[in-house]
């Protein structure tokens, strides 16, 4: 049912989102655990906010170690009160009728405004009938809302363990596409394969045709990949790119298996010597100028 | 909500004051009823640029009928889900009311599930009322889900906006504040809108708020609405656009204000006109807190730039519109 020990993790939450609300929103939203209907789980989750106010939780960090212990990959880095408390809320539903249990969480997505849908999004590694989120999550990548694609994409595990190479690859796309932090995606290095590789070089000739500026992160999801067209786009890169350009390019030949391309980075031994150093990686390098 | 313009009502300004919103400059703007799913990212921009901080969007009628209540379930959450984003990204904040319209309140078979629907949304964040509800061909159907909504709002403890019918205006008013009476609701929690020189006297002296469209044609004229500020003063009296998919001006608001300076009233009735009082009336839902427009901030912009106002005003690219090339 779960691929995680949720019974300590809802103890766990549960704890935390005590400590973080008035005694008084603490007996309003327990009773709601207790509530069969569907109707108080709908209202409880949509006036979270007005109960638990929209604070930063506070959290020890022993507490804060063990929770994401459960979960790898999992983080409360960010999460408000209102959030925690949807997923406490959440984590107490019933998921032994399946069926029931889909379809309380389905509804709350197709009615959710955005803070709702980046407390559900968010809370998708968590629950229960993982296998049953894959269409949700890859709905989720279609959106064109800053905070949503980020509550998928930033520190989740579930897209990395659950979505198919093709959801997969449209995530690392629209990540380039709206300008993401590539560093905060979660198995970004690990799921590089050869479509998404070849797709994203498309890319960047298209956008080097228009004189539109490549996110340098683009090419280390290459570097598996070098043939000769990469070798000649790495050329570039090293000849007429910016500096960025060059240690991006730098990075992916040095990551990558091909013999020509190290070759190439020799001559470069500055950027050979940084990597070496460990002055550069893919952390240092920021998409924008 | 509009109607259908005839060709009659279009008369030809006579006299055109020129668009100068120079000497509002600085002033702050909000325009509490106004459709902006039906409008452009232009007038998002120029909304910006005139000085709108803050809208409400009622829930209306799109045009033409809804046929299901999934119609109805997209509508309300792309009110409060995508084009509040939108408008984030204009550096605008974004409220809504959310209610069942009266026109669609005659198919009784759908209004049944949409009161089913109503209370998944009402208690959503920056839902700040119940609107705009009312009387259109004054029904009985339309009775039945007015009284229906009047009831939700009171439990749930929210303003009601009121769309006043363009026919037989002035007695569907008077049923509307009856009907709310009757229900006891308290007026301060009922803003009655597209007033005009026939209602506004009984709405204040009744204790309603009382809201005025700017809407060419149609509705009201702002050098009517000057004359009316001058009359009755600034105590419970609001503006809007309540521009949407007809002919209608989503710089209302500020315009009336520059031409309300023009004639002479002051920067404070001004103010409580096209500002204040409108988040006086909304706040009452508990869901509007001025500092989130007095210091704009994008959805997007909280999260990655932490309390950093450089991006004031709204962060999306804007196009040269004075040049031919497009890049």
């Amino acid at each position: 049912m779960f691929d995680y020990d949720a019974e300590r993790f809802r103890v766990l939450i549960t704890e935390l989102t005590r400590s973080n609300v008035t005694e008084e929103t603490w007996h309003w939203l327990s009773e709601k655990f207790l509530a069969p209907e569907t109707s108080a789980v709908n209202s409880a989750f949509a006036m979270m906010p007005r109960k638990t106010g929209k604070l930063p939780i506070a959290i020890n960090h022993e507490l804060w170690v063990e929770i994401e212990k459960l979960k790898p990959g999992f983080t409360l880095e960010g999460w408000t009160i209102d959030r925690i408390g949807r997923l406490c809320l959440l984590l107490h539903l019933d998921p032994t009728d399946k069926e029931k249990y889909v379809k309380t969480i389905e509804n709350l997505f197709l009615a959710a405004e955005v803070n709702e849908l980046v407390a559900l999004y968010s809370s998708l590694p968590l629950f229960a009938w993982p296998e049953l989120w894959l269409m949700r999550c890859a709905e989720g990548v279609r959106s064109n809302i800053g905070l949503v694609l980020e509550a998928i994409m930033y520190k989740n595990p579930y897209p990395i363990s659950y979505l198919d190479e093709k959801a997969w690859n449209q995530l690392i796309l629209k990540a380039f596409f709206t300008g993401k932090d590539l560093n905060k995606i979660s198995g970004i290095d690990e799921r590089a394969n050869a479509e998404l590789a070849s797709t994203l070089v498309d890319f960047a000739h298209e956008r080097w045709a228009a004189n539109r500026k490549i996110n340098p992160h683009l090419w280390r999801l290459t570097s598996k990949f070098i043939d000769d067209d990469l070798l000649t786009d790495l050329k570039r890169l090293f000849g007429e790119g910016s500096l960025r350009d060059r240690q991006a390019a730098a990075l992916t030949a040095y990551q990558s298996d091909s013999v020509l391309a190290k070759n190439l980075l020799k001559s470069y031994p500055e950027l050979l010597k940084a990597i070496e150093n460990k002055e550069l990686n893919w952390s240092s390098l920021t998409p924008e100028e | 909500m509009c109607c259908s313009h005839s060709f009659d009502d279009r008369k030809p300004q006579v006299v055109a004051e020129a668009m100068n919103l120079d000497i509002i400059k600085g002033m702050k703007f909000f325009d509490p009823h106004v459709h902006m799913s039906s409008r452009t990212t232009d007038d998002y921009q120029a909304m910006a640029d005139a000085g709108i901080v803050a809208l409400i969007e009622p829930a209306f009628w799109l045009g033409q009928p809804r046929t299901g209540i999934d119609s109805f379930r997209d509508y309300y959450s792309s009110l409060v889900g995508w084009e509040r984003f939108r408008s984030s990204q204009f550096g605008i904040k974004h409220y809504c009311t959310i209610g069942l319209n009266s026109r669609e309140a005659n198919n009784e078979r759908l209004a049944e599930e949409v009161m089913e629907l109503l209370p998944l949304f009402i208690y959503k964040e920056g839902v700040v009322g119940i609107g705009e509800i009312g009387f259109d061909d004054q029904t009985a159907a339309e009775d039945k889900y007015y009284r229906m909504q009047l009831e939700l709002a009171k439990e749930a403890g929210l303003p009601i906006q009121i769309h006043t019918p363009h026919r037989d205006k002035k007695k569907g008013t008077q049923r509307s504040m009856d009907i709310a009476i009757e229900h006891g609701i308290d007026p301060k929690m009922v803003i009655i809108d597209h007033n005009n020189e026939e209602t506004v006297k009984e709405v204040l002296d009744r204790g309603f708020w009382a809201a005025f469209t700017i809407y060419p044609f149609t509705k009201m004229g702002n050098e009517r609405m000057v004359e009316l500020a001058k009359l009755y003063g600034p105590e419970r009296i609001m503006i809007n656009s309540a521009a949407d998919w007809g002919i209608s001006d989503p710089l209302a608001v500020p315009k009336t204000a520059a031409l309300m300076k023009l004639k002479g009233i002051s920067d404070e009735d001004i103010k409580m006109i096209t500002y204040s009082n409108a988040i006086t009336a909304f706040a009452q839902s508990g869901q509007i807190d001025e500092n989130d427009f007095i210091t704009p901030l994008s959805v997007d912009q909280t999260e990655k730039f932490a309390g950093n106002t450089v991006l004031r005003g709204g962060q999306q690219p804007r196009t040269d519109k004075s040049s031919i090339i497009i890049s």
